[in-house]
């Protein structure tokens, strides 16, 4: 009977490892479970994110370590009497203090490193974009060339973006708050009425993705979603020549609209 | 008296110091809703709060059920919204709030040898404005538009009449407003008790570890209550007065997120110390051992609660708009403190005599679990990698970690520990250990993949997700957890009723043989105030002190040398067992 009922045990827990597992391979694993990143910003988050996961899983491993031991190894026995009765121990208690505040301290330089580089504005960007996020549609204006992109709700809206080209987002809402994430970026900023979020990111993997909208902004939330497709220069060019050509000229306002409209006002 | 557990610990006898009177439903009833004694309200707190939680998860299981599958299947999406919404924050603030605050009301007084709290009618007058309070924040289901859904953070202008209309929001923001004053006057009255109302001998460095982090906790509170009171108010006026505070012309955006994590982040930290307390208080207890770095371990608390006031802003890195060095750097500090925590219970535990009963069990179970939920801390503390996973189920994954794995599990433990205190009988070892295990089978179920999927990309309060984003799998992984974990509960009602039923009373002071704080030298349950007779306190173990008087010095410090000129000298004198 036992063994039946470890066998059942075995042959469920392989069934849920690999429903869990289902899709995972190496790498996958190797990135922390973290999409590629299709950006030279994202690069440098996946390094972070793997480092401070290794860190983070010595300290685990070593912590659970010393908790599983001490739970096998100082089981009470029959007949034990009291043990020693330790109340401190001072060199332990400042090595235990201080140990985490280096580690701490490393990670913290990483840190500054790191986000100085993901929040940098160059100024340098060849490519603008001002993104509207409102309830519940996304807009893409793309500034340089005088043309704009909207969504529907029958329609997800689209932001093509040129291979290898810096692109500077601006993002603003005319109503609540919404956050603007590419989850391939490895990158996301919130959309903040009232104010004007803007950063930068060089996208260098030609490909499709997903974006959504990531800060709770009212019944149709999770429905706010949209497309990203970073293209060759060539295509780039003859999707904005699309755009131009259907009419779609001027900048999609940025100022209030009215609630549960689905196509934005324009001014040309 | 000394009693070895699990031999005379039992016995058909009542409690000598509770004289029997006649029971009726009306009477009981009349009494517990009049009563000022801090048990008795304390145990109302518990009762109160914990069929919170009970409603609190039953609207997670709507939410797991809902997510299981692409799709809608249950709720809308403006269901979806309102269930999260009052999940949240029901958990938080009349759930995990009121918990304290009963667990602090009914032991706090003890540990420190106190008749009662400072303030017994302002105790109780607290217990209504969190009990009304609550009941107003429900009564929102019952309006024609449902109850608040603009997430427990409400953040503004999404709050506005303009996008969130209805009357269900106001009732929220008043509700909490209420019980938030009832928490403030919570607070009030136990710092007053704890620095007028100590025993002889109770100084401040003998005080038990729960009753300190009480202490700290109730500071806390007044630090980050009065912000929440106030911007709630503000809000309503917003909504009901024609006042523009929170609007985004005035950059009301931002202010409210300021003014709610100034409320929001010590919050969490009201949430975990006094339930870090329960664990020190049952570490020690199961090990036969002091808890180890007394003095190390109070200072680690009292940093963690200044700590914890000045990193509100890491809620905001993607804001845009919060200054990221200033606010990296202080949370990451946070960890140094929690980290000392746990090397002062895992030394405790350390070449101790351990036994499993089930308090231990899970104060165990939250040691293994709150680890997961630190480092996941720190990683969300680094901004350029919570740029990518905030606000995605990451998050969501990591403070389930830290919340419930803290007070979800110390409250049982709590529960199993200090039952026979409250009650006068042991719940049930066997049910107890069911209990842990398919609660700890199903909480880690649940979620351990959530991590996955949000660093895969899915965002948390999405009441949808389509096919294609390949969510499904570990959705139903998450969903499978939560009706196992849902189920846990019911071994431990039954345990209640069961105990209630047909368990013996306990004649002993000390059932568990091995109690350090005053609690356990006083009756089960104590008397109307507390104490017969008090022990003499001559260490921060009076009660262990009194039933193994021959074990009283051991381990303490030499009178002389480095150690007692830093630290000062030792709180019992090597022959303080011989005066006992």
């Amino acid at each position: 009977m036992s063994r039946r009922v470890v066998q059942t045990v075995a042959v469920t827990a392989a069934a849920v490892a690999s429903t869990t597992l289902a899709g995972c391979d190496t790498a996958k694993w190797s990135r922390g479970a973290m999409p590629v990143p299709i950006t030279t910003g994202g690069h440098i988050t996946l390094a972070l994110w793997q480092g401070t996961w290794v860190a983070a899983l010595i300290v685990g491993v070593l912590v659970w370590g010393l908790i599983i031991w001490a739970v096998i190894r100082f089981r009470r026995k029959q007949g034990d009497g009291l043990p020693k009765q330790t109340r401190y121990n001072i060199p332990i208690e400042l090595f235990y203090t201080i140990a985490p505040t280096i580690m701490i301290a490393v990670l913290f330089g990483f840190t500054v490193k790191d986000q100085t580089e993901l929040t940098r504005q160059t100024g340098a960007a060849t490519n603008h974009v001002t993104v509207v996020g409102y309830q519940w549609e996304w807009t893409f204006n793309y500034t340089d060339k005088n043309t704009y992109d909207v969504g529907s709700t029958a329609q997800r809206p689209t932001l093509w973006l040129p291979v290898n080209q810096r692109v500077a987002f601006t993002l603003e809402s005319p109503d609540v708050i919404h956050s603007f994430w590419v989850p391939d970026f490895l990158f996301h900023m919130d959309v903040v009425p009232g104010r004007k979020n803007i950063f930068e990111v060089t996208p260098d993997t030609i490909g499709d993705y997903k974006g959504r909208c990531a800060e709770l902004c009212g019944a149709q939330h999770s429905r706010m979603l949209f497309n990203v497709k970073v293209v060759s220069q060539k295509d780039y060019d003859a999707h904005i020549a699309a755009l131009r050509a259907a009419g779609q000229t001027g900048t999609a306002s940025t100022g209030r609209y009215h609630l549960n409209t689905d196509t934005a006002e324009v001014e040309k | 008296m000394t009693t070895i557990p699990g031999s005379a610990a039992y016995s058909t006898l009542t409690t000598p110091t509770l004289t029997p009177a006649k029971r009726n439903a009306g009477r009981i009833a009349v009494k517990w809703i009049t009563s000022t004694d801090h048990k008795t309200i304390g145990y109302m707190y518990l009762m109160a709060s914990f069929t919170f939680f009970l409603l609190g998860g039953v609207m997670a299981l709507i939410i797991r059920a809902e997510l299981a599958w692409p799709g809608l299947q249950f709720v809308s999406l403006e269901q979806y919204n309102q269930l999260f919404t009052m999940h949240g924050s029901v958990m938080l603030l009349l759930f995990a709030t009121p918990l304290f605050v009963g667990f602090a009301n009914v032991i706090m007084p003890l540990q420190i040898g106190a008749p009662d709290v400072a303030f017994p009618r302002l105790n109780m007058f607290s217990f209504y404005l969190f009990l009304f309070g609550g009941i107003i924040v429900f009564l929102g289901f019952f309006t024609p538009a449902g109850a608040a859904s603009f997430g427990w953070y409400a953040y503004a202008p999404l709050t506005s009449t303009e996008f969130s209309p209805g009357i269900g929001n106001d009732l929220w923001i008043i509700g909490f407003a209420l019980s938030g004053f009832g928490t403030i006057l919570g607070g009030v009255n136990f710092i007053t008790t704890i620095y007028t109302m100590r025993a002889p001998g109770m100084t401040m460095f003998r005080m038990p570890i729960f009753s300190w982090n009480v202490l700290l906790t109730s500071v806390l509170v007044l630090m980050a209550f009065p912000p929440l009171a106030a911007a709630l108010l503000v809000l309503e006026a917003d909504r009901r007065f024609g006042a523009t505070v929170f609007s985004a012309e005035n950059g009301g955006a931002i202010l409210w997120q300021h003014l709610f994590w100034f409320f929001g982040h010590p919050e969490v930290y009201i949430l975990a110390l006094p339930f870090f307390g329960i664990i020190s208080e049952i570490l020690p207890v199961f090990s036969r051992k002091p808890i180890f770095g007394y003095k190390g371990l109070i200072f680690a608390t009292i940093a963690i609660a200044a700590l914890s006031v000045a990193v509100w802003a890491h809620h905001m890195y993607i804001t845009g708009a919060v200054y990221l060095p200033f606010f990296a750097f202080m949370t990451m500090l946070i960890a140094v403190p929690t980290g000392v925590k746990f090397f002062n219970w895992i030394g405790t535990i350390w070449n101790g005599s351990l036994s499993f009963e089930t308090p231990m069990l899970w104060s165990i179970g939250f040691l293994v679990t709150f680890l997961f939920g630190g480092l996941t801390g720190v990683v969300l503390a680094s901004p350029p990698l919570d740029f990518h996973v905030s606000d995605s189920y990451f998050v969501v994954a990591h403070f389930h970690y830290v919340v419930f794995g803290t007070v979800v599990f110390a409250m049982f433990a709590g529960f199993y520990f200090w039952w026979p205190k409250m009650t006068g009988k042991m719940l049930d070892e066997r049910l107890g250990k069911i209990h842990f295990w398919t609660l700890f089978i199903g909480f880690h179920t649940t979620f351990l993949v959530q991590h996955w999927l949000g660093v895969e990309g899915m965002p948390r309060r999405y009441g949808d997700y389509l096919a294609s984003d390949g969510f499904t799998n570990l959705n139903i992984v998450s969903s499978i957890g939560a009706v196992i974990l849902g189920a846990s509960t019911l071994p431990f009602l039954y345990n209640v009723w069961k105990t209630h039923k047909t368990a013996l009373r306990v004649t002993s002071d000390d059932p568990w043989g091995w109690g350090a704080s005053l609690e356990w030298a006083t009756s089960c349950p104590p008397p109307r105030h507390n104490f017969i007779t008090l022990p003499r306190i001559r260490s921060e173990r009076p009660a262990f002190d009194l039933h193994h008087p021959e074990h009283a010095a051991d381990g303490m410090p030499p009178r002389e040398g480095m150690l007692t000129k830093v630290l000062g000298p030792a709180d019992v004198s090597p022959d303080a067992g011989k005066q006992a």
